[in-house]
């Protein structure tokens, strides 16, 4: 099978749900003419110019104006610059996106997909290196989908534009280069399927983005000490596999859950308490979180690497959870 | 609260095992119902229940070991709680029941002093499934606790015990190891083997309606009386040897629990119909375990037949502190020489007799033996 970056394949899911539908158009800070900060856009550049824009920098008018134009029947793509900058215009997105469905009592639909990138990169700092999937995960009313390949990106992407939700999508910046196989036929991935990405008896680690690939090769790694790690990817949050996950826990009875975002509250604590609640009797150790130490991302370098948790801290939780 | 403490059976029974509770912790019992059943040095006996009420609490365990006068259960009445009662000290148990306990058994502990035992969810839940007692297992995971391996641990010990079985010794097994250890230790044994015609015997065994043995003790007890040294006891340490004038035989028998000896006193005053009817009486009440202690004490000689299980001779270990055992092997059809080179079917069988020689050289053996063989060859059983 052919092989594609991340990038390339959100490009593709895009520009073909563009050409079958009208009503879909996309907009946001640096994305027509630059092709998005970190080239997410890059294959778009040239294409559709009345329905691929730029927009001034401010995003309470970018995801307010999204609301009326999704309220009036169209399908915007809102790209959200960095993850960081949902907050400056949270209240159209938690106040007004996420509730109008509900408080309409359904009788409108809301095609209206955030897209952007998220999680560290090279010291970009407190305020633009932030994983706030949480948030969303934490107030009713939007889908969390968090792609780690370019697999992923394409199939999940197609299926948020079909949904009559609005869909947040996280694409961590140090995916967007990564290549990976892509068939060339239409595919969509269905919500809150996980992936088991890696089968194994010892311990179950649930991840997503890119921890998916450090707790890989945390697996990996650990294969030479004798554990075998089953690695699941969620891909989704809201909504997010729990049968899977269970079940991977009724095998190994050990499980660590491993996100960038901060451990404190982080969306890990929510899959911990699920499984305790729903197969306490199948653990055979208190499960383990890892995630960012609770702190704003610093900017030096060597901060960035300690603050933030990479495949040794899977490794040490792993051999921490066996002993 | 009624406290049942062990009993004292005998005037020298210092403790008392515990081979069975016929009740459970919270069962009814009625006032004279069998409670437990326990064996001393000697003896097994049920131990009747000296009031009514509930069960509340079984303090000493079965196959312990315990002091008499130790409490070893609770009676309480309807609705009264153990809570309420203070153990005050464990329940004496000798050294060697100790050690065992904390291997295998688990220790009594009133519920308040009862500390949790950390345990996975999902140990405990293996082990509530099989039935597993947490305080039996140890942890290996941090801080002491138990974590699915080591139930599995313990249930893959547990399943190699089901490959064969440990059995305890119960208290006539342990008196018969005893005793026996101590006369193969002890004295330096000898068998003197005779072949004896027993188709004369036979024929008024036959006649007279009664048994083998019966007419062996018969003719045994008669013999005794002559050869008084081999009715007796040799107490080695005390270096004392005593001859007795009662003849009192011991007889072995072969029970389900093992070994058991009951006793014919005074053989030599009793009629063969005698002998034969209390011989019956106290075969029968070994094999059912109803023999009392009285029926098995001072014994002078044993005597012991396995002829009726093919064997034809075999060297008996003594009954200590008897001097000597007389084995009698299988009576069977033989071609024998007799009077003028003739060659006619008899009756024959072995006649065993160990004897410790310490006190009992081997001629007096030999004279013994003869003279039995006579009596049995040319009986007169009257």
């Amino acid at each position: 099978m052919r092989e594609i970056t991340f990038a390339e394949a959100l490009g593709e899911a895009i520009l073909e749900e563009m050409e079958k539908d009208p009503a879909i158009f996309t907009y946001g800070e640096d994305i027509a003419k630059q092709g998005g900060i970190f080239g997410a856009y890059k294959s778009l550049l040239g294409k559709f110019p009345d329905r691929i824009f730029d927009t001034p920098i401010s995003e309470e008018v970018i995801y307010g104006s999204a609301l009326g134009a999704a309220l009036v029947g169209m399908k915007p793509i809102v790209e959200f610059h960095f993850a960081d900058f949902l907050f400056t215009g949270i209240q159209s997105i938690t106040l007004q996106i996420e509730k109008i469905r509900y408080m309409t009592g359904g009788q409108g639909k809301l095609h209206l997909l955030l897209r952007g990138p998220d999680g560290i990169s090279n010291s970009a700092a407190a305020q633009h290196s932030e994983c706030i999937e949480t948030i969303f995960m934490h107030v009713p009313g939007i889908k969390v989908i968090i792609p780690s390949t370019p697999y992923d990106v394409k199939g999940l992407i197609k299926k948020a534009l079909q949904e009559d939700d609005p869909v947040i999508c996280f694409e961590h910046k140090m995916l967007y280069r990564i290549k990976g196989p892509v068939p060339e036929e239409d595919y969509t991935i269905p919500f809150g399927i996980a992936e088991v990405k890696r089968e194994g008896n010892d311990v179950t680690v649930v991840t997503i983005s890119r921890m998916v690939h450090e707790s890989l090769k945390a697996a990996e790694e650990l294969k030479n000490d004798g554990i075998s790690a089953e690695i699941i990817d969620l891909r989704t949050l809201v909504p997010w596999d729990k049968k899977t996950v269970i079940e991977s826990v009724k095998k190994t009875n050990h499980l660590v859950v491993a996100h960038e975002t901060w451990k404190r509250a982080g969306w890990g604590a929510e899959i911990t308490s699920v499984v305790q609640e729903e197969a306490f009797d199948y653990l055979d150790a208190p499960i383990i979180r890892v995630g960012a130490k609770n702190v704003p991302m610093p900017f030096a370098a060597n901060l960035q690497d300690f603050v933030t948790p990479n495949y040794k801290d899977v490794i040490e939780a792993v051999k921490q959870i066996l002993r | 609260m009624y406290e049942i403490k062990m009993p004292k059976f005998g005037l020298t029974m210092e403790s008392g095992f515990i081979e069975k509770w016929f009740k459970k912790e919270g069962d009814k019992v009625k006032e004279g119902e069998p409670l437990l059943e326990v064996s001393s040095e000697k003896i097994t006996n049920e131990v009747a229940s000296p009031v009514s009420g509930i069960l509340l609490k079984i303090i000493a365990q079965e196959q312990e070991e315990i002091k008499v006068g130790t409490v070893i259960a609770l009676i309480g009445k309807e609705g009264e709680k153990f809570q309420e009662y203070q153990v005050e000290e464990e329940p004496e148990r000798s050294v060697v029941e100790s050690e065992r306990e904390e291997i295998c058994s688990i220790k009594v502990i009133s519920p308040d002093r009862e500390r949790r035992i950390k345990a996975s969810p999902l140990a405990r839940k293996i082990a509530q499934e099989n039935n597993l007692d947490l305080s039996r297992i140890k942890g290996t995971g941090p801080d002491g606790r138990i974590e699915k391996c080591d139930i599995l641990n313990f249930l893959s010990f547990v399943s190699k015990e089901e490959e064969f079985k440990i059995e305890k010794l119960s208290g006539l097994r342990r008196t018969i190891m005893e005793r026996l250890s101590k006369s193969f230790h002890d004295a330096i044994t000898l068998t003197n083997i005779i072949e004896v015609d027993f188709t004369e015997f036979k024929k008024i065994i036959k006649e007279q309606k009664v048994s083998i043995t019966s007419g062996l003790i018969f003719i045994l007890a008669r013999v005794l009386k002559e050869l008084n040294k081999f009715n007796a006891h040799f107490d080695s340490e005390k270096k004392e040897y005593i001859l007795f004038k009662n003849i009192n035989i011991g007889i072995a028998v072969d029970t389900d629990k093992g070994l058991m000896v009951p006793v014919i006193r005074e053989a030599d005053k009793l009629k063969l119909e005698t002998i034969n009817k209390q011989l019956k009486e106290l075969v029968d009440k070994a094999r059912i375990s109803a023999i009392s202690e009285v029926d098995i004490k001072d014994s002078t000689f044993t005597i012991t037949n396995l002829g009726m299980m093919r064997t034809d001779f075999f060297t008996p270990i003594l009954n200590p502190p008897e001097v000597a055992i007389l084995g009698v092997g299988r009576i069977l059809k033989k071609p024998c020489i007799v009077e003028e080179d003739k060659i006619t079917i008899r009756e024959m069988a072995y006649l065993s007799l160990s004897y410790d020689h310490r006190v009992i050289d081997g001629a007096d053996a030999a004279r013994f033996l003869d003279k039995i063989a006579q009596y049995i060859e040319k009986p007169e059983l009257e």
